[in-house]
Parts: C-alpha cells; structure tokens; sequence
C-alpha cells in the first residue's frame, strides 16, 4: 500500500481542508479508519474509491452531518467541531439531490437562501448558471434525473462557495449530461474555487482532476497529484509483429532476455505482445527485434488507467469483478 | 437566525395545497361540533358541560362552546402538521441539505417549530371566525339571544377560551414535532400517534379509570376545554407543560447530538 506522506507544514497553509485521523465508528463496525485529507486550495480533487469505501460518511463528517469518532480537522479554516464556523464558504451535493417535491426548484432553493441568510437574487443566478431558468416555476417533482442534479448543483452554489463538495455529481446522467456536468465542475474551478469530487467512477474523476486521494475499507490508499500517481504508476510495452504468426517467437526472445512478456487478445486490434516495463526501454526491444528478425507493425507504450493503479495501490487484483465494476471499469 | 430558520420554513408553509388544506380542514371540523352543539341542544333544562341547553348557549361563553369541543380533533390535525414537517426532511433527505445551509441546529429546529406553531396558531384563529360566524347563524336560526356573547364577559371568555385552545393545539403540536424527530417517517409517526391519541388513551382510561388523570393526551385536552368537570384546568396545564417540557428537552438533545445519515 503506497500512502503518500502527509503535507508539510508550510503546505498545509494553502489546503482547504486539512484532516488527520478522521475515524467514524456505526456500532462495532468501523466506516472510515484514521482518515488523513490534504484537499488542496483553488484545485480539483477527486475523492475515489469503490462503493462502501468510506467516502460519503467522510463527506458527511466534512459536512457537520455526522460527528467523527475520532480525528480533527480545519476546513478553510475553521475548525471540524465547529462547522458554523466554515459552512457559510461551502456548497454541497450530497449523494442524491434530495429537495421538496411539490415546491419549485426556485421555491426549493429559496428555503435554502432564507436559511443561510443568502441575497435571494442568487437563486435567479444559479438557476441561469445550470440552465434551469426556463423551468425555476415549475414543481421539482415534474423535473427530469438530470435536472434534478442540476438543481443540486445550483443549490450548492448558492452561496458561491469558496469550497464545492459534490458527491457523485454525475449519478445517474446520461453521457451528454456528464459532459455537462463535468464542463460546469471546470468552470466553477477556473472561478479560483476548490472542488472536492467524490465518485466510485475513476475514468471520470481522471478527466477532471488535478490531485487525488484514494480510499478503500475507509483508509487512504494514496494522496497527491494526479500526475504524481501517473509518474509513479508502473507502465507496460505493447508489441505488434507484422505477421501474427511470429507472436510467440517474440514472447519466446523476449523471456529469453528476460522481460516477461505474455500475448493479449484484442478483438479490435488483433493480438498483441505486453512486456510489463518502463517506455524508455522500448527503444532497446526494437533493437532486438529487429536482431531477431522479427518486424514490429506497432510499439508503444500503455499506461495503466485509474482502476488499474487503484487495484495495484491496493493489492487487490484478485478483488472480483463485482468491485471492479463498483470503480466503474472492466479490467 | 432563528429568523431566517422560521422564514425558511414558512416558503413551504405556505404552499397552497397545505395552507388551504389545513385551514379549511380546521375550520372545517371546528364548525362541524358547533353545528352539532347548536342542533343538539336541548331546548329546555341545564343541559351537560359537553351538550348544554340552548339557554346555556346564551351564556357569554357560548360563541366558542362548540370549538372548544373539538380540541382533540384540532389536536389531532396539529400532531399530524407539526410530525409530518420534520419526518419529511429525514424521509426526503432535505434535512442535510438544511443542515449544510443552516449548521446550528437548535436554531434550525426553534425557527422551524416556530413556524409550524405560527401556522398552526393561525389556522385556529381563522377556524374561530369562521365557527363564530356559523355559531352566529345557528343560534339565529334556533333563537338563541346572542347580546352575551359580545359583552365583556362574553368577549374575556372568547379570549380566555381562545387561549386555552392555542395552548392545546400548541401542546398537541409539540407532541408531533417529537414524534416526527424521532421516527424520522411521516406516516408512521402520524399513524402511531394517532392510534395513541385517540384510541390508546381512551382504552387505557376505560380500563384503568385513574390513568386518566395523567395521559398527555387526555391533560391537553383537557387545558383546551379549560377544564373538565373531573379536571382542573390549573393542574391538568401543570403537569402538561411537565411532560412537554421534557418532551421537548428530549427531542432538542436528541436533533442536536443526533448523526444525519439521511
């Protein structure tokens, strides 16, 4: 398990929310396991892990919604057990968008307004934001699964939120309305805000973020940059000979020098030949190919995606498909 | 804040189907035991405390005599309002989102009870109107001399009547607002307190007659008639605001410390 060291002191002076030990018991059962959160200032953060990892009972705990066992935190500055104290800078999805049936979503937003002592003339501007404007009149119960989100969404932003908490904003959206919603997360970051995403679909946190924190059974599995966990991730080679007949000669020189080497079906592409080892030593595979006399149509390197790195973060790759797919990808 | 609590609250208040369901069905039923009480009447003799004679309609408290008749009805109406308010934001999981807007809860829950009593309160002041004008139709239409009912006396004990009432609805709403708190379910806490105010209680007393004199319900009720010919006014409010007083520690602790997973 590869769990990054925690952000220097003079770091934590531009983190959004600085959290250690954030414990939650239910009963005997522990939820979330001495959670350590660097959520850093003005960037995208993705929240990961596979359904059940701890994410929305850390969230909640973020939230003031529960009280954590154990562990302290500041969130912009305030402190965990005094959430009034930084919930007026913050806006939040949480889980499902959950809202008055019978009143409209402009009425619903305006119970929040009036509530958080919010200028009211926001609930116009965050309706125009996620384009709801046209039906703000109209009862919530007659509103699409999309525009439902999009009401969480400007609920969350009403009090233009130096910090945007959405969990799994992108639950139950067609790919137009992901595409959207991922637009609209950009552009509110670009806003100089903090969003801290939360999902079990990794594919999609990757498209958006720009640092990490990975979970499972409610400890940290890895924190930091994106690009950090690109770097560190352990890249493969894929080989292509020209005739496919020539597949196992390869495998056979390539173990021969000792790069374990196995075939991969592709149904697309045809087969290929994976070499588990860094891009800088295809060059030297080329060479003796070629020394073989085995011609490569194609050589290139493969990073592994997010699933892949969480799998290997966490040692589980013999986890069953049913987890696999709870991270939203086919492995 | 408690303020913006109450405001915020009202925005869902005030949505027709609730306001006008609710006021018309107050009302409604306050109207429909004044009808009875004026129809029923027996023309001759004292009458009883719960049927009194058309003469006894005459008296200076005989405008809100069929009103406050029907405070258990009301009670009833207000129990279900004020447990429906907060078991809907723990079945809706609106009460996270509240919560994230509004995160000191005590103030979130005052201005919220606040609201249901003021809508309440209001919908029993606006059923007594209505009632007095029926009453005043009734007793035209059975001959009853109303000049008592706008003397002083008559108007301190439409007051003092109208008070008690309040008081009642207010108690029986307070009940609701625990209830709906603590079985975070709209219809199971309205179900469950309507079994046990209505025919729990009232079983309970018939077997074992003294329990009477201490049941919630029976000693709201109670305060809402100003007295009963078994129980007095005085003692039946004492030992309410008790049992409501703790009622309402109890559900302030319990929404404070309480972990929303809603």
């Amino acid at each position: 398990m590869a769990i990054l060291p925690a952000p220097t002191r003079s770091a934590r002076t531009e983190l959004a929310v600085d959290a250690t030990g954030l414990t939650k018991q239910f009963g005997g059962r522990t939820v979330v396991d001495r959670l350590d959160l660097a959520i850093p200032l003005r960037a995208v953060s993705g929240f990961v892990g596979p359904n059940g990892a701890g994410k929305t009972t850390t969230i909640r705990m973020l939230l003031g919604l529960i009280r954590p066992s154990s562990g302290q935190g500041e969130i912009l500055g305030g402190t965990l057990d005094r959430p009034e104290s930084y919930l007026h800078k913050v806006g939040a999805l949480i889980e499902a968008p959950a809202f008055y049936p019978q009143l409209s979503g402009r009425d619903n937003l305006l119970v929040l307004a009036r509530l958080g002592s919010i200028d009211t003339a926001r609930v116009a501007q965050v309706l125009d934001r996620v384009g709801l404007s046209q039906r703000s009149t109209d009862a919530y119960r007659t509103y699409s699964l999309g525009m439902k989100q999009r009401l969480g969404i400007a609920a969350a932003l009403l009090p233009s939120p130096e910090l945007l908490i959405l969990d799994e904003p992108t639950n139950g959206l067609d790919p137009a309305g992901i595409v959207e919603m991922r637009d609209l997360i950009r552009s509110v970051a670009d806003e100089g805000r903090t969003v801290l995403i939360s999902s079990h679909l990794l594919a999609e946190i990757e498209h958006i973020c720009d640092h990490l924190v990975m979970i499972d059974d409610g400890r940290t599995v890895f924190q930091g940059p994106v690009t950090d966990l690109r770097t560190n991730r352990s890249s493969e080679v894929v080989l292509r000979p020209e005739s496919a007949s020539r597949l196992a000669a390869l495998v056979a020189l390539l173990d021969g020098a000792g790069f374990p080497a196995r075939i991969e079906e592709d149904a697309l592409d045809g087969s290929c030949v994976v070499v588990s080892i860094g891009a800088e030593r295809a060059g030297e595979l080329n060479r003796m190919c070629m020394g073989a006399d085995i011609t490569l149509s194609h050589i290139a390197e493969r990073r592994r995606s997010l699933e892949e790195a969480f799998f290997e973060l966490t040692g589980s790759h013999s986890r069953d498909t049913a987890l696999a797919h709870s991270l939203g990808g086919v492995r | 804040m408690i303020l913006q609590s109450f405001r915020s609250e009202w925005i869902k208040l005030r949505r027709p189907t609730l306001l006008f369901g609710t006021f018309g069905g107050v009302a409604l039923a306050a109207s429909f035991f004044t009808i009875l009480t004026f129809t029923q009447a027996p023309a001759t003799g004292a009458g009883s405390f719960d049927l009194p004679s058309l003469a006894g309609l005459a008296q200076p408290n005989g405008l809100i005599h069929g009103m406050s008749r029907a405070v258990v009805l009301l009670g009833v109406v207000a129990f279900g309002i004020a447990a429906t308010q907060i078991a809907a934001e723990y079945s809706l999981g609106t009460l996270r989102q509240l919560l994230v807007r509004q995160p000191r809860r005590f103030t979130l829950l005052a201005g919220k009870y606040l609201a249901v009593i003021s809508f309440l309160v209001a919908a029993v002041v606006i059923a007594s109107v209505i009632t007095g004008g029926v009453a005043l139709v009734l007793a035209h239409i059975r001959h009853v001399p109303v000049a008592a009912w706008f003397s002083s006396a008559g108007l301190a004990d439409l007051t003092r009547a109208l008070g008690m009432l309040l008081l009642a609805v207010i108690g029986f709403a307070t009940l609701g607002f625990a209830a709906g708190m603590f079985l975070k379910s709209s219809v199971f806490a309205v179900i469950l307190g309507f079994a046990y105010l209505l025919p729990f209680e009232s079983i309970l007393e018939r077997i074992v007659p003294s329990t009477g004199h201490w049941l919630p319900g029976s000693l709201i009720g109670v305060v809402g008639q100003g007295g009963t010919a078994t129980d007095g006014f005085a003692r039946s409010l004492m030992i309410s605001t008790v049992y409501l007083a703790a009622i309402a520690a109890g559900t302030i602790v319990a929404f404070r410390r309480r972990d929303v997973t809603a």
